[in-house]
């Protein structure tokens, strides 16, 4: 039972990632029919082909955006779905081993600036390649056989100037909306501040109403005596605790008498001294362990 | 030994220091080098005695040095002894090497072979045998020349074994020949002439020099026996020399053949140990500490140093006769030699060796000559120039080192033995001569009394001080002309392939760029003879010598017309009267006023008000950045006390503001929700209003020490407001800082970072290496400043630090307490993981103990690693650049120009689609990887107003004046709400831009945080090329394509 209702549970879950994917699929798929619109002069074959593989997503995109609860079509689907994207991951790799751009990656990359100018990167890394190389192999074999369309062809960014819900034009349709001018502004906040007013009005009367209805307090009481050690470094704190001196000390006034006039005064210079000694052994202490930690100590 | 460390933590990063420069005499080690010694004693061993040698090997050699008769037979070496600093034990990494003394046979040389550097010239024959021997034997796998000091004339051979040791890369055995009382010391006497080319007719000019060249070898045997004497058996003694030889090589103007040198250091301390400054009982800092003292602030240096010797030594009493009328002989006319004690008295009190010390002489370098003074007797020093000028830098940089002991704190070790203190980051500017092939400047012979290079390097001091005059702080020279590994034999004609360097710092930038240089009166003809002499026909035009890196003119017209708007509208502010509540203070916000935003607002010929009609060039700007400025109302207890309506109510009064200065100034106002602008005199201002119960409400939670809260608007107003003056005032007290600001705010969005690295947060970096100057001075060129900029950021201890940024020195050592406390509080998590920290770079200052202002979210912690990669890597191609000539393509233009390679996808986008086209320094080019999606340009953004918006009346005009429009930060902004939020299931895409302007985004993959995905749920993950794509679309008209370079890392 319980083996089932967990396997339920799971396709559940990828079929709502899934209507994610869809979505994004579906544009994918027009935005490949627009492709293919743009691109009348290909050869035949390659038309062809494309065509076919564009029509099937089509259908594919159709039947789960119509009939959701088909589970086997939805399965048959996702292989489907599964398959090309193992085709595109494979020919990405693919092309990332083509293409001969050195792999940064890595934020500690030092010298890039010789790379930039002299590209050398290659030969460095060329033994990672290899390696990936072998590991790909097979998958690149079956890139090799059907994969060639997509090799050097982009996609187009279409109807730049017609578009108003992206980019250029849509910014500037933004800036130009925020900007109304200083009346229609003043309008809105006029109506904003009274609505706001409302609102809070209401909200007081609200409240006045609870209180009237109950009337309760509750007062709480803190139980356990108070910390003599410090949590972390288990160092006694005794009766000098840190956030009490500090607070006292905070809250008393520099006064004007000498400073070793009274007792308290004394007092206070050589607990706050204590203070100090012990801060500063604990920075020292902490200072060391992360030093052994980290060991940096080449003059070259 | 713990309570040792715990006293004194400067103590522990010393000696870890200490273990790790040291050497360990470990056996392997020691029988490696034993080994290497014997192998090269039988290669020496091989050489038949009596092997007739002519010098004819080595022909170019003698003939440039000037040698007459070179004949000998050869005979094996008197003696083959190990010397030198792995003698004592000091070795320090990272060079490796052991010296080898061999001393010459008393019977390859006559007696009069100290004249004309016929000495030297057998000298060298003599190792060329050697040369020669060893490279046919197989147990070395190189040979090298290289020479004592930088001293041409006296050549040293570097053997490499062929076999390696894993503990000692690079090791290799200096063979030093030695000339133990080979000749009569007595005719080498300073006052003598020992090179007849020198002289002149009847006049014998004395030749200390040479005489001295001679001396140290004769010499180096009994010094190193009596440094080994003090050194062995003494650990501390030892460990201090180490220590400031680290110091030393930190310093290389300071490290070099006229100044410091492992050797020196060693007699120094041993002088010091004689005379009872340093005793037994000190450790190895405290003695460094001693020394650094002695060689600041001693007044020995002005007489020289003086070691009585213990043992028996015969006193070569000749030697001192007259050394006093020798100095005076060499200078007629001029010196004040002070200190100058009599010999007779020198000899009563037993002294027996002066180091290579000068007498001071007040007189302008380079003018007169400076000869070093040496008292020698049987063991002179090693003794070559320690030029007043190289020795009045030592002592500045050691008065300096002392100040970092006192004035640093925590961070004092980096300063002293960390930070790389060369001429580039030392001095505000640095000229390179380039003399390759200019025969002028040994036209008189290689070597006389002094070599060729030295003179060289003494007349560009002399010409570069006497042309400087008091805008120059101090000048150094330094021509490091022998290179690592060059043929000897062919001559000396080849050794001036280095360039020699010159740094100058300047005394004030007031002096150093005064237009005028007032000569001398008139009246004191000679003087002005000399003036005339030396400016030639400039003496009556403008006297102003440009250095090599040219300082262009600050646009300071610009700043001084902006300042005068913002005084017009703060003005303007005041007098309104029909609002509720009067203005009572107006404040600069903006970086432009205090001068260290990257392009100073220019005036805008659209943003004047109504009445001027403006005349409009062809290139008219069609955006136009405001500028923030800060209002202050009076007090009111009418405000509401919620956020939303007190941001509201600012709003509207900002609204009547605009609307009172349209309506009374006829200034154009533009406002959206929450921004309100004016035009005003080519500026556009954007108002704020700081209000003071905001403030209160901001002190009263930042007493409660809860860091996690969402910061409201008026204290991000309260900061910016408290950031601006206190730059401001910085700005006044240092000239240069504005220029630097600009040149590291430019760098920091040229690679990309400006998402990373807020521009507050490099102002007050920035302003850090004007306040806390240590280990330098305060930088006077925006060159030094920048490179210092990015060492700081490449160098600084970031994890384990924090960088308090104390402007006005107003930080007592309760409120460094503090700050460290809530350091430490951000760095708790650094033990679960080493990423686990945040803020990644802790700047504190006066307003903002817990660097809570500007770098709490950015950079994070890899962020952070990138920047300090990058930086590391342009501050060395800066250090390249002010070294060696960069004749490939990689020159300065790669400090600004980022490789676009390193990041896993690109946008490219349309240059001319840019709100400020001109602002682009490198337009971006990539031809790596595989473009996804490709688009046009909008025709409906133009950067430059066209021809048909310039027709029409001025409100028209003004309406097509976008204030603050940024299609960039739009697109980023549309980019980080929508398109990348579909990806997040997987991986994250990061975006890397250049907010000045550039044309390029970089996008990065990140890994996001859950990792418990499997794989299977990986690979339904969102393909990459898709949202390339999405990426691109949501850019049209403004991206122009977008390329794949790089799959994201599958998660396992």
């Amino acid at each position: 039972m319980g083996n089932l209702k967990e396997k339920v549970d799971k396709k559940k879950q990828k079929r709502s990632k899934k209507d994610n994917n869809s979505k994004f699929s579906e544009k994918d798929a027009m935005i490949k029919k627009e492709d293919e619109r743009s691109k009348v002069n290909k050869p035949a074959e390659k038309k062809k082909r494309k065509r076919e593989k564009g029509n099937n997503f089509d259908g594919g995109d159709a039947i789960q955006t119509s009939r959701e609860d088909d589970q086997t079509k939805a399965e048959g689907e996702k292989k489907m779905n599964k398959l090309r994207k193992k085709k595109q991951r494979s020919e990405e790799q693919n092309n990332a081993l083509v293409g001969k751009y050195h792999q940064p990656g890595s934020e500690s990359e030092v010298g890039f600036n010789e790379q930039k100018c002299k590209a050398i990167g290659k030969s460095k890394k060329t033994k990672k390649k290899k390696k990936e190389h072998d590991t790909s192999k097979e998958e690149e074999n079956k890139v090799e056989k059907r994969g060639e369309t997509d090799h050097g062809e982009a996609y187009c960014i279409s109807s730049v100037d017609e578009d108003c819900s992206k980019g250029l034009k849509k910014w500037l349709t933004d800036y130009h909306q925020s900007r109304p001018g200083l009346k229609v502004l003043q309008q809105r906040l006029d109506e904003f501040i009274i609505s706001h007013e409302e609102k809070l009005e209401q909200e007081r009367k609200e409240r006045e109403a609870q209180v009237a209805e109950g009337g309760w307090t509750v007062v709480k009481h803190h139980k356990g005596r108070k910390k003599t050690t410090d949590s972390e470094s288990g160092i006694t704190v005794g009766s000098v605790a840190p956030a009490a001196v500090e607070n006292q000390m905070t809250k008393k006034k520099p006064k004007e008498v000498g400073l070793e006039f009274y007792r308290f005064q004394k007092r206070e210079a050589q607990r706050s001294e204590i203070m100090a000694l012990r801060s500063k052994f604990e920075e020292d202490r902490k200072r060391i362990q992360q030093l052994r930690a980290a060991r940096k100590f080449r003059p070259y | 030994m713990d309570s040792d460390i715990l006293a004194e933590p400067m103590d522990f990063k010393v000696s870890e220091l200490i273990n790790e420069v040291q050497i360990d005499h470990s056996p392997a080690f020691t029988k490696h080098v034993n080994d290497t010694v014997s192998s090269i004693r039988n290669s020496i061993d091989k050489i038949p005695d009596n092997l007739v040698v002519t010098g004819e090997e080595a022909a170019g050699f003698v003939r440039d040095v000037g040698a007459d008769k070179v004949e000998f037979k050869f005979k094996k070496p008197k003696s083959i002894e190990i010397g030198g600093s792995y003698s004592i034990k000091c070795v320090v990494k990272p060079d490796i090497s052991v010296d080898l003394f061999i001393q010459l046979p008393k019977e390859c040389f006559h007696e009069k072979d100290y004249l004309n550097h016929r000495y030297h010239a057998k000298r060298f024959v003599y190792l060329c045998v050697i040369s020669k021997s060893l490279k046919s034997d197989s147990s070395f796998a190189k040979v090298e020349w290289s020479t004592l000091q930088n001293e041409a004339r006296k050549p040293v051979l570097l053997v490499y074994p062929a076999d390696k040791l894993a503990e000692v890369p690079g090791f290799f055995v200096r063979i030093i020949p030695t000339a133990k009382s080979l000749f009569n010391a007595a005719k080498l006497d300073l006052k003598r002439n020992n090179v007849r080319a020198l002289n002149q007719g009847e006049i014998s000019l004395p030749t200390p020099r040479y005489n001295c060249s001679i001396l140290e070898d004769m010499c180096l045997e009994d010094n190193t026996e009596f440094l080994k004497k003090t050194f062995l058996g003494w650990k501390a003694l030892g460990e201090a020399l180490v220590l400031l030889k680290v110091w030393a090589r930190q310093r290389d103007f300071i490290h070099s053949h006229d100044g410091l040198n492992g050797y020196l250091i060693a007699i120094i301390l041993s002088y010091l140990v004689a005379h009872e400054k340093v005793n037994s009982s000190m450790r190895p800092l405290q003695i460094f500490r001693v020394t650094l003292d002695f060689i600041a602030n001693s007044k020995l240096w002005t007489r020289g140093l003086f070691l009585q010797k213990q043992g028996e030594i015969k006193i070569l009493k000749e030697s001192f006769v007259g050394i006093g009328s020798t100095i005076k002989s060499l200078r007629p006319g001029n010196p004040q030699i002070s200190g100058l004690r009599p010999p007779t008295r020198l000899l009563r009190r037993g002294v027996v060796f002066e180091l290579n010390f000068h007498l001071a002489i007040s007189s302008i370098w380079g003018i007169h000559l400076l000869f070093p003074f040496h008292f020698f007797l049987d063991f002179v020093s090693m003794s070559q120039d320690f030029l007043i000028c190289s020795n009045v830098q030592l002592q500045n940089e050691a008065s300096l080192t002392l100040q970092c002991f006192g004035k640093s704190g925590d961070s004092a070790f980096e300063d002293i033995f960390m930070t790389k203190i060369d001429f580039a980051a030392k001095y505000d500017y640095c000229v390179r001569l380039n003399l390759k092939g200019n025969s002028e400047f040994y036209s008189s012979g290689y070597c006389l009394d002094e070599e060729c290079w030295r003179l060289y390097e003494k007349k560009v001091h002399s010409l570069l001080s006497q042309g400087l005059n008091d805008r120059a702080k101090s000048i150094r020279v330094i021509w490091r002309n022998i290179p690592s590994c060059c043929s000897l034999e062919n001559g000396l004609s080849t050794l001036d392939g280095e360039p020699l360097l010159a740094g100058i710092s300047l005394s004030s930038l007031d002096k150093a760029f005064r237009v005028v240089d007032i000569g001398p009166d008139a009246e004191k003809k000679e003087e002005a003879t000399r003036f005339r002499k030396f400016w030639g026909e400039k003496a009556e035009l403008r006297r102003f010598k440009d250095g090599k890196i040219a300082e262009s003119t600050d646009p300071m017209s610009f700043s001084a017309s902006l300042l005068g708007a913002f005084d017009v509208l703060s003005k303007r502010l005041r007098l309104i009267e029909d609002i509720p509540l009067k203005v009572s203070s107006v404040q600069p916000l903006d970086p432009a006023f205090r001068f260290t935003s990257v392009f100073p607002p220019e005036p805008h010929p659209l943003a004047s008000e109504k009445g001027n009609v403006p005349r409009l060039h062809k290139l008219t700007s069609s955006c136009i950045q405001p500028l923030e400025v800060m209002i202050q109302l009076e007090g009111s207890g009418n405000w509401p006390m919620d956020d939303v309506a007190i941001e509201k109510t600012k709003s509207a009064f900002l609204l009547k503001i605009g609307e009172s200065l349209e309506n009374s100034w006829g200034m154009t106002c533009t406002a959206t929700e929450d921004d309100v602008d004016v035009l005003q005199s080519g500026y556009a201002f954007r108002l704020k209003i700081l209000h003071e119960r905001g403030l209160s409400l901001v002190k009263r939670e930042i007493g409660s020490d809860q860091g996690k809260r969402v910061s409201s608007a008026d204290q991000k107003l309260f900061v910016h407001s408290q950031h601006s003056s206190m730059i401001n005032g910085l700005q006044g007290v240092f000239p240069i800082y504005g220029p630097v600001v600009r040149l590291a705010k430019r760098w920091v969005a040229s690679h990309m970072f400006s998402a990373c690295l807020s521009e507050e947060a490099i102002e007050l970096l920035v302003a850090h290496l004007f306040v806390k100057p240590l280990p330098f001075t305060v930088p006077c060129s925006r060159i030094t400043g920048f490179l210092r900029f990015l060492r700081l950021l490449a160098e600084y201890d970031w994890t384990f630090s924090p960088l308090i940024v104390d402007i006005n020195s107003d930080f007592n050592a309760c409120d460094k307490k503090e700050i460290y406390d809530k350091f430490m509080l951000t760095r708790k998590g650094y033990e679960e993981s080493s990423q686990n920290i945040s803020p990644a770079m802790f700047l504190a200052t006066s307003y903002d103990k817990a660097s809570e202002a500007w770098t709490r979210l950015s950079p994070n912690i890899l962020e952070l690693k990138r920047l300090v990669a990058y930086a590391r890597s342009s501050a060395n191609l800066l250090t390249r650049l002010v070294f060696q000539d960069q004749t490939e393509s990689y020159r300065w233009e790669c400090l600004f120009c980022t490789p676009l390679t390193n990041y896993d996808a690109v946008i490219l986008l349309h240059g001319d689609r840019l709100p400020y086209p001109q602002r682009l320094l490198f337009p971006s080019k990539l031809n790596h990887g595989r473009l996804v999606a490709h688009g046009n340009a909008s025709k409906d953004f133009q950067p430059f107003m066209l021809p048909g918006d310039l027709r029409g009346s001025l409100d028209k005009m003004k309406n097509k004046l976008l204030v603050d429009f940024d299609p960039l930060r739009c697109y980023i902004a549309d980019l980080q709400a929508s398109v990348l939020k579909c990806f997040k299931e997987c991986n994250t895409l990061k975006l890397w831009y250049d907010y000045l302007g550039g044309d390029a985004v970089g996008l990065t993959w990140e890994r996001s945080c859950s990792k418990k995905r499997d794989r299977e749920e990986a690979s339904d993950a969102e393909d990459p090329i898709d949202v390339l794509k999405a990426v691109g679309e949501a850019g049209k008209g403004f991206v122009k394509s977008v390329h794949f370079l790089k799959a994201p890392r599958l998660m396992n």
